[in-house]
């Protein structure tokens, strides 16, 4: 199948596009044994880091390391802008979604949102029904998937408003780059993204009505794919990194405990899914809680960000509404586009993709991490039978988009450079206002042809780097 | 009918507890049903009443002072209107269409709910599915355990209560029918059921109506609510952790009782 991909670096006629000509001069310059000793420098500094992740389902827990490309992913600063909008747009809308229906539910009552597919949705938290939180803010901390297809056009993939995790490799991989290629940066303007802990400190003290909240991060442990993040996080904005074990409530007040006593934490920047967050509340085998949290949480005594409950939002059917709250709360047009979608729980479109299957993308309404997914170009017989099956048994857990055709850009691989997909993932802080650092996570399917960028799936990340053009 | 109730909860504990929290869903509120007269709680110490998910009235008491033991006493008075059949509400009953882990449909409970119910989803086939399950599932305590999923006992055929009423719920989920779990009290002269009792409501219509499996009641004449839920671990009376403490004992006392010179003034 003859399919055309965007690539981020060279035009259709094979020129280099105007914002990667310096980067493309650095590296025509540079000679191949001194960027492969590199490269050999950036993996070992990784390791002495201990920039690793554990891949989910394997049984050995084996930690690895993600692969890092040397080759970044440029955005020319006019482009940038209009994502810049486009994500505040959306993430300002998915807020005022939620408040909205955890309150008055005007969109239900307007009848654009049907209410059974958010009311039964086991993302809705009946515990969030009334409950006020300062300034409305629902999801503090939101990462918008991007990708580009065949015209260069910018798609949104999803939204990830509970737990979004990478911002570390975003900052990790700037870091390395400007220690190994200093000459790269002073060439030519990139934007800066080092203040992106600041800025996440500044969102989380300013959901609290305190003046001077005391902030932690609360991370499942040691064991969790993300807990390098979540211990670079908390250091990079100098508060506690804690467990479930750390904190107790007396009194609908949560505390930390420390040598030198309970003190009160006010706002919980928590890296836990809801069912864990409360043992008493939620999922009572839960060893990763804290007894009690959601009483306080409920009196208002404590702010958790994310708040419970996004997960209604992200959720990948309640997707396909999302420009029609942009239109509804904001009264404006969608800046970046969704890609469209079958929704497999309406019959008739459960028969288009039934009849689609080897061209589509078939994912999980409730899945992430590109687990549980069928990529239909790339699949074997077999595959899209066994999906076929699941999709009959249970067609509401299910949606299903057309194959993008993902933007490329040069990578580093085993006989050279060559061209691989990628994404973006900015993330969207918000406190007092909403906001973003230029750029994001990049992440890059490094096995040719494939079109899944997820770290548990072979992927590996890029810097990002937005240049004045 | 006029109800008195005492309930008194004991824990003792092997070793000292260094700190322990319990939520706590001992106390009725008004319904269109129900008429709370008086009520009191005693607790090791005071705490305050605040709203639960579902709206239920919950105390959270937290000890952090070592312990050995717990004295939970709840006690008062409550007007049920025998001749109110259905609870009117203004919150949606959609959220009670999801299953838990407790209440998960398997493809025996959903051919059984299809079958048993004749797909009817009103009132009468929801009690010809409660007829249904009380001969399937047999009363029977010391079968299952607390955290016995509504699929465990339906393939077991034994149960009490709380079994009961996630197996029902599980089916009327199944049908598309919200369904939610009641924790409370029942007055019985017969003392082979617990006065602490479970039964399930389902939303017909406009209004949640009682569908109490192990008596086989669709009138709930002689039951008081004390907190509704998704399923036993939203609704029941007490859930708690602790620090240390060993092994438990839990002693349970419950008294209802008609108050018949009441009635007769």
């Amino acid at each position: 199948m003859a399919r055309t991909f965007y690539d981020e670096m060279y035009d259709a006629s094979g020129a280099v596009r105007p914002h990667y000509r310096e980067f493309a001069r650095w590296l025509a310059e540079t000679p191949d044994d001194l960027l492969a000793q590199r490269r050999r420098e950036a993996d070992l500094l990784f390791h002495r880091a201990g920039i690793t992740f554990t891949l989910y389902g394997d049984d050995q827990g084996t930690e690895r390391l993600i692969p890092f490309d040397i080759i970044p992913r440029s955005i020319p600063a006019s482009e940038w802008r209009v994502v810049e909008r486009g994500c505040i747009q959306r993430v300002q809308a998915l807020n005022l979604f939620l408040a909205d229906l955890y309150h008055d539910q005007r969109i239900i009552k307007a009848g654009i949102i049907p209410a059974e597919q958010v009311l039964a949705n086991e993302g809705y938290q009946m515990a969030m029904q009334g409950l006020d939180l300062h300034r409305d803010i629902y999801a503090h901390i939101a990462g918008v998937d991007l990708v580009r297809d065949g015209d260069g056009s910018y798609y949104v993939l999803e939204d990830n408003l509970r737990t979004p995790s990478g911002v570390s490799y975003m900052l990790e991989d700037r870091k390395m780059m400007m220690r190994l290629f200093p000459e790269l940066f002073a060439a030519q303007r990139v934007a800066p993204v080092d203040h992106y802990p600041n800025l996440l400190l500044d969102a989380l003290k300013s959901s609290s009505p305190l003046d001077n909240p005391t902030v932690v991060v609360l991370t499942p442990g040691r064991f969790n794919s993300a807990y390098f993040e979540h211990a670079f996080l908390a250091r990079e904005m100098g508060v506690e990194l804690v467990e479930g074990a750390d904190l107790f409530v007396r009194d609908d007040k949560v505390y930390m405990r420390t040598t030198a006593g309970a003190r009160q934490v006010d706002v919980i920047y928590r890296r836990l899914d809801d069912a864990f967050l409360d043992p008493l509340a939620f999922n009572p085998d839960s060893m990763l809680g804290v007894a009690g949290l959601l009483s306080a949480y409920r009196s208002r005594n404590v702010v958790l960000a994310n708040a419970i409950g996004t997960g209604v939002a992200d959720d990948k059917s309640i997707y396909p509404y999302v420009g029609d709250m942009i239109r509804f709360y904001l009264d404006e047009e969608p800046i970046l586009k969704n890609v469209p979608t079958w929704q497999c729980r309406k019959p008739e479109e459960l028969s288009h993709v039934l009849a689609n299957l080897s061209e589509l993308v078939v994912k999980e309404t409730q899945g992430s991490g590109g687990y549980g997914m069928l990529v239909g170009p790339a699949a074997s017989k077999a595959e899209i039978e066994s999906f076929r099956a699941r999709l009959i048994a249970k067609p509401e857990a299910y949606i299903a988009q057309p194959t993008l055709c993902l933007s490329t850009c040069p990578t580093f691989v085993e006989r050279g450079i060559a061209p691989r997909h990628i994404d973006l993932r900015p993330f969207v802080l918000t406190g007092r206002e909403t906001r973003l650092v230029p750029g994001g996570l990049t992440r890059v399917a490094l096995r040719e042809g494939s079109l899944v960028v997820n770290s548990s799936q072979g992927g590996g990340t890029k810097d990002t780097w937005v240049v004045e053009d | 009918m006029r109800l008195s109730i005492s309930h008194d909860t004991t824990y003792h504990y092997d070793d000292q507890v260094r700190a322990s929290i319990q939520y706590l869903r001992l106390t009725p509120h008004d319904s269109e049903r129900q008429q709370v007269l008086s009520w009191q709680l005693d607790l090791p110490r005071p705490v305050h009443a605040q709203l639960d998910p579902y709206g239920n009235i919950l105390h959270v008491l937290t000890l952090d002072e070592p312990h050995e033991s717990i004295v939970i006493g709840a006690r008062g008075q409550v007007d049920i209107d025998e001749t109110c059949e259905a609870e009117h509400e203004r919150q949606s009953a959609l959220p009670f269409l999801r299953f838990t882990r407790l209440t998960q449909a398997d493809d025996a409970i959903r051919e059984f709910a299809a079958q048993q119910s004749k797909a009817r989803v009103d009132r009468n086939g929801l009690i010809d599915l409660m007829h249904a399950l009380n001969a399937h599932i047999a009363y029977q305590p010391g079968i299952t355990e607390v955290d016995t999923s509504a699929a465990e006992a339906f393939a077991g055929r034994r149960g009490v209560c709380q079994d009961h009423t996630h197996a029902f719920l599980a089916c009327a989920r199944s049908l598309g029918v919200p369904a939610r779990y009641v924790s409370g009290y029942l007055y019985t002269d017969d003392a082979e059921h617990l006065a602490s009792h479970a039964w399930a409501e389902a939303w017909v219509g406009d209004a949640w109506y009682s569908f109490d499996v192990t008596n086989c009641l669709a009138r709930p004449e002689r039951h008081l609510k004390l907190a509704v839920g998704l399923d036993y671990l939203d609704a029941c009376p007490v859930r708690g952790m602790r620090r240390g403490g060993g092994c438990e004992q839990m002693h349970a006392q419950v008294q209802v009782a008609p108050l018949l010179q009441v009635r007769q003034q």
